[in-house]
């Protein structure tokens, strides 16, 4: 049976959807949006894509993913569902909410980072499986593709506009207008002030652009990556070239799903715990 | 005169052949940055490790973090190559 899955899953991968859909292969046309429902409110654009509709998706895993490992009774002998959900809640616990965010505010920041955590590897993840959602057909059947929300730049800066947001607020919050914006100000003779106070205000506007760009691009690529390498027997038509291309691609898909998946949710959630963390408690 | 050239620079090969070389060079030298970044981490983390096994999963969410945090340059150079290839 888990076979079975496995190579349905690989022949599913092997089949990039425009080409087979339009006979041309262009890996970037994969990553266009179209509006399937068109909803337009005023100068709102906010119609259903396939980025939205992969994001409802992840949603509906993740709250699903909570409450089955999260929610099981604690037995007295651990099943492998409570390790997993207790593995999971360490990660997000040691590694995330306690290196950034000081002690006195793990309670209230705690769900945020952790929920940012497990949100975004999942909408990750489902970028990796193949699924009918690309939006074409092939002879009136859905064709499958890989497409994650988070190679949108749009969605990771919607996420890391919220740390932003959340940053300044708590640091207000916590220390008051004054002590807060005092605070990034760092001590430093006065002549270099003048240098380094738009700078330093400057980098705050930097990490929106680091937080939301490293996740988009990093899964951009991965999947233009991936398209590419299999995209070259139909650029190239040959199918010989499917002895050399499927293997590379495989192992980067393998990278892509074991390591990149998870270290930028990881670190996305660890950066936000950090950005809030430190308005919070400024350095001085 | 230098109207006519740009006119006629504007969609010549050369051009072309300019924004390609940019871009290679873009995510090419980024990939270098990032390549001898990301040895460091790992390289350090091997000797910190050799020296205090006991350390191990204490430095391992560093370690991570640094890594992703060098690789985003390799994505900044991309962006930027990208940029230039499309707006230019």
């Amino acid at each position: 049976m888990k076979r079975a899955f496995a190579i349905l899953g690989t022949f599913a991968l092997l089949l990039p959807a425009s080409a087979f859909a339009r006979g041309v292969f262009d890996p970037t046309t994969e990553f266009e949006q179209h509006e399937w429902i068109p909803i337009h409110l005023g100068p709102l654009n906010l119609s259903i894509t396939k980025a939205v509709a992969y994001l409802m998706l992840g949603s509906l895993l993740t709250i699903a993913f909570g409450l089955f490992f999260m929610r099981s009774k604690a037995a007295r002998m651990p099943g492998r569902r409570e390790t997993v959900g207790e593995l999971v809640y360490d990660v997000a616990q040691t590694q995330v909410a306690e290196q950034g965010l000081p002690h006195k505010a793990i309670g209230r920041w705690f769900p945020y980072v952790a929920s940012l955590m497990l949100f975004i590897f999942v909408v990750n993840l489902i970028g990796f499986i193949p699924l009918p959602l690309t939006g074409e057909t092939w002879h009136g059947i859905p064709v499958w593709g890989i497409y994650a929300a988070t190679s949108s730049l749009s969605v990771t800066l919607a996420l890391s506009l919220l740390t932003f947001v959340f940053t300044h607020i708590e640091g207000v919050r916590w220390n008051g207008p004054v002590r807060y914006f005092k605070s990034w100000i760092p001590e430093a003779p006065k002549p270099l002030l003048a240098l380094i106070v738009p700078l330093e205000v400057l980098g705050q506007f930097m990490r929106l652009i680091s937080l939301s760009v490293r996740l988009f691009a990093n899964m951009l690529a991965g999947h233009i990556l991936i398209l590419t390498f299999i995209g070259l027997i139909f650029i190239l038509q040959s199918l010989v070239l499917a002895i050399v291309v499927v293997p590379i691609a495989t192992i980067f898909y393998l990278f892509e799903v074991v390591i990149v998946v998870g270290i930028q949710a990881f670190i996305f959630a660890a950066l936000s715990a950090i950005y809030i963390g430190s308005a919070i408690e400024p350095e001085h | 005169m230098f109207n006519v050239l740009a006119a006629s620079v504007t969609d010549s090969p050369i051009v072309h052949a300019g924004k390609a070389i940019g871009l290679a060079l873009g995510v090419g030298l980024g990939a270098l940055g990032a390549g001898i970044g990301i040895g460091n981490i790992f390289g350090s983390m091997i000797q910190s490790v050799a020296r205090q096994p006991e350390l191990r999963g204490e430095l391992q969410g560093i370690q991570w973090l640094g890594f992703a945090l060098t690789e985003a340059v390799v994505f900044y150079g991309l962006l930027g190559s990208i940029l230039a290839y499309v707006l230019v």
